[in-house]
């Protein structure tokens, strides 16, 4: 009793239960709706001709849910856990912590509710309405304000190269979000806006942020957690720091520049594009240290595997961040681009990064979190074992699935019979995706029931947290009746 | 300056970090607004071709946003000689230069639409709209039933409003309209006039009659119509072969 | 100095430059953190503030019990 106590004094990690809990919540909405947006795909049945439960707007409702419910609400979890442990300082104001709490779930709930209605700026990962874009500028603001209050009470002089990444994803996320969402709305009392650029330069901005929420948000605020958790789990220290300084440096630097590999061949200047497939073969050098980084950190721990499912968890998420650091630089190149583009490809290659890297490397860092947050330990650890064997071979199927969709209906597309005509016609590509896409339904799945084992072990391990202090309570009161 | 002045100092690890971060973007995003090759000039007689959206095919437009359908289909058409014979020319800037924002896409779940202005009929759209699969038996795509709504257009007005405020050349006085004549030309100018928005979205309606009944305006109508000019706007058989690529 | 701003604002001269800038900043950064024994030493030490707040933790579990 004494010691959880004297931590709530220490550490605020009210706040960071609560958004644990909350990326638990969103990870199994999202990743539900995905396997139904998934399903839609394989079974158009399943549309109903309900208009809410449509693909075209559930999409943005999965994307949202999946990318800042869970993925950001982890983030806000082992951000403001890893900036107080390693500044060893209380976290900046509880109050201005609650409002974020409040701010980013309210703003990812009313995101998803309004999609299904039809309320979208029809802008990839920034459907959000107006109104709604404005809540998440100011809570992300009190966000910067909290962690760089918290980096100034520290009791280190040295700032852990962890909160770098944090610090260098809000920033980088305020300043794409902002940009990006330059718009005239229609009136005041209107949910609809018009975006302030048009065309090609919108196309240009659009994906300047599409692929900095995925270099920022998806990959740098994670890599945050990777120099944590991974030391952390493996007992060991990160096996060279100086590599750190320099990947990150490197890896800020350069992907601010890749964006424009989703507009190849397009419309978009050449020059652009040209620039921006250089610097994404160069990304993968950084990538790569980074991943090298983890690795070799782990690699002195490498019995654990057998008796640590978390270390299970973090070797398969950078193994998966070495796999699709390299995929990515590959389909920047033109010649690869030009059939991997508008095809289930680069969907494959999204969710390698996010089910494999982002996905797993959270779930290990949770699974490090939560006895730690509750003062017990997990409920069960055969269903984090079972939960990363469904959650390894629900990845697989889903990449693979997607590998033969897509450069099938690639090569498909681009096929020529003996007198020069095309091939195919675009009905029958969709007739081949079939079987692919029933696949890789069943790849979600298997993802998702992990997901939910998950959040059961975790609800059970709360509760089993309430008993043991509930018995430990009543232990004390009955020593102090004796006495 | 040290780099340990850096580490241990939160304002330094900021300023620096926002430098770095922002170069990639500046480099790549500023000068598309000032290269004038960046769009092309599209003119027959002196008149540009490519114009905003009427107001029937702005309420399309909205509701072609409403139900996410850039996310399986792609309005960009690239320059491979496969695209060239399943879609038709390769999309220019030009071509999108009014749209905010633009729906190029991502992914071709379903075929391009950047051309489909048409390629098919009315009838057909809106067969194929209330449910694909009478018309294309392998399809995917969900059915839109309730696009037989009656179309929301009161707004209209404002709609073209902001849209003026982000450099959409909507006329809103005497100067503006004229303008448009000397640019567009005067049937086009017509339309782009913000004050006779609402008349002239149900003479468009009534008159195109794109959902197959003329009594009432639905959303049908709207989508169709935007649909249906999809592409249309460039007639590349009076331009020279090889002008549109001195501009790439 | 407007001679310079001159040559630099012409893009076959700002491309070179600006690879060479970016190219010798890289080279500074890397130089500057893998030489020197003492900033090696200094700089690696760093590595093991995550792991040093666990002591903190331990030590009241002990005192605990």
């Amino acid at each position: 009793m004494a010691q959880s106590t004297a931590t709530a004094e220490q550490y605020n990690y009210d706040i960071v239960r609560k958004f644990t809990i909350m990326a638990l919540v969103w990870g199994v909405l999202g990743m539900t709706t995905g396997l139904y947006i998934g399903s839609e795909l394989a079974w158009p049945f399943l549309n109903f001709d309900i208009p809410q439960i449509t693909f075209g707007r559930l999409r943005p409702v999965h994307t949202t849910l999946v990318i800042f419910g869970f993925g950001g609400s982890a983030l806000f979890a082992t951000s403001y856990y890893v900036v107080q442990r390693t500044c060893q300082a209380r976290l900046f104001s509880d109050g201005l912590a609650n409002f974020t709490f409040w701010g980013w779930q309210v703003s990812v709930g009313l995101a998803a509710i309004s999609y299904t209605m039809g309320y979208t700026q029809a802008r990839e990962y920034a459907e959000m309405v107006w109104p709604i874009d404005l809540l998440i500028a100011v809570t992300w603001v009190a966000y910067l304000v909290i962690y760089v209050m918290t980096l100034r009470k520290r009791s280190q002089p040295h700032i852990y190269v962890a909160n770098w990444f944090f610090i260098a994803f809000i920033l980088a996320t305020a300043l794409l979000h902002i940009f990006n969402n330059f718009a005239v709305p229609v009136s005041l009392f209107s949910l609809s806006s018009y975006s302030y650029h048009a065309g090609v330069q919108d196309a240009m901005t659009q994906w300047w942020y599409g692929h900095n929420a995925v270099g920022f948000f998806l990959t740098a605020a994670f890599l945050g957690m990777m120099y944590y958790f991974v030391p952390k789990q493996a007992g060991r220290p990160v096996y060279s720091y100086r590599l750190s300084i320099i990947h990150f440096w490197a890896l800020i630097f350069l992907y601010m520049w890749v964006g424009a590999h989703h507009l190849h061949w397009t419309a978009l200047p050449d020059w652009t594009s040209t620039l921006a497939a250089t610097f994404s073969i160069l990304l993968l050098m950084p990538s790569w240290g980074g991943m090298i980084n983890g690795i070799m950190t782990l690699s002195g721990a490498w019995d654990k595997l057998r008796t640590d499912p978390i270390i299970r968890f973090m070797v398969v998420s950078l193994s998966f961040y070495g796999m699709s650091t390299f995929e990515g630089p590959l389909m920047a190149l033109k010649s690869v681009n030009a059939l991997s583009h508008y095809t289930d490809w680069t969907i494959g290659h999204v969710h390698s990064g996010a089910l494999g890297w982002v996905a797993m490397i959270s779930f290990g860092s949770m699974y490090h979190l939560v006895p730690r947050l509750w003062n017990t330990k997990m409920y069960s650890e055969k269903l984090i074992y079972l939960h990363f064997w469904l959650a390894t071979i629900g990845i697989v199927l889903y990449i693979s699935a997607m590998w033969v969709s897509g450069i099938g209906q690639g090569l498909m597309l681009r096929a020529y019979d003996d007198f020069g005509n095309l091939a195919y016609t675009f009905i029958e590509t969709v007739s081949f995706m079939h079987q692919p896409l029933v696949i890789r339904a069943l790849g979600g799945l298997f993802f998702v029931s992990g997901m939910i084992i998950m959040a059961f072990n975790s609800f059970m391990t709360i509760r089993q947290s309430r008993r043991e202090k509930a018995e430990l309570d009543a232990k004390l009161a009955e020593k102090l009746a004796q006495a | 300056m040290k780099h340990e002045t850096i580490e241990t100092n939160a304002g330094w690890l900021i300023v620096l970090t926002m430098i770095v971060i922002s170069i990639g973007g500046l480099v790549e995003i500023v000068p598309l607004y000032f290269i004038d090759d960046t769009i092309e000039t599209v003119q027959v007689d002196g008149k540009d071709t490519i114009r905003p959206y009427t107001p029937l095919e702005l309420r399309g437009r909205d509701i072609y946003m409403r139900e996410g359908c850039y996310l399986c289909h792609s309005q960009m058409i690239r320059p491979f000689r496969d695209e060239d014979m399943r879609y038709g020319h390769y999309s220019l800037a030009a071509e999108s230069q009014y749209d905010h924002p633009f729906q190029w896409g991502s992914k071709r779940t379903g075929p391009d639409l950047a051309r489909v202005g048409g390629k098919y009929s009315n009838a057909w759209h809106v067969q194929h709209l209330m449910n694909p699969r009478n018309v294309v038996p392998e399809s995917i795509m969900p059915n839109y039933p309730w696009l037989m709504q009656p179309l929301e257009y009161k707004d209209v007005a404002d709609r073209m409003r902001a849209l003026r405020l982000v450099g959409v050349p909507y006329s809103k006085d005497t100067p503006e309209y004229e303008a448009n004549v000397k640019q567009f030309g005067k049937e086009v100018a017509d339309k782009l006039n913000i004050i006779n928005a609402e008349a002239n979205l149900i003479a468009e309606a009534q008159e195109g009659n794109f959902d197959g009944n003329r009594d009432d305006i639905t959303e049908m109508d709207a989508l169709v119509a935007y649909l249906q000019v999809l592409g249309t706007m460039v007639d590349f058989s009076k331009f020279e072969e090889g002008y549109f690529a001195t501009f790439r | 100095m407007s001679a310079l701003i001159e040559w630099i604002s012409q893009m076959e001269n700002t491309k070179p430059f600006v690879l060479v800038l970016f190219f010798v900043t890289f080279v500074g950064i890397i130089l500057y953190i893998y030489t020197g024994k003492k900033r090696s030493k200094r700089l690696e030490s760093y590595k093991n503030i995550p792991l040093e707040d666990d002591e903190h933790d331990h030590h009241k579990d002990t005192k605990d019990e």
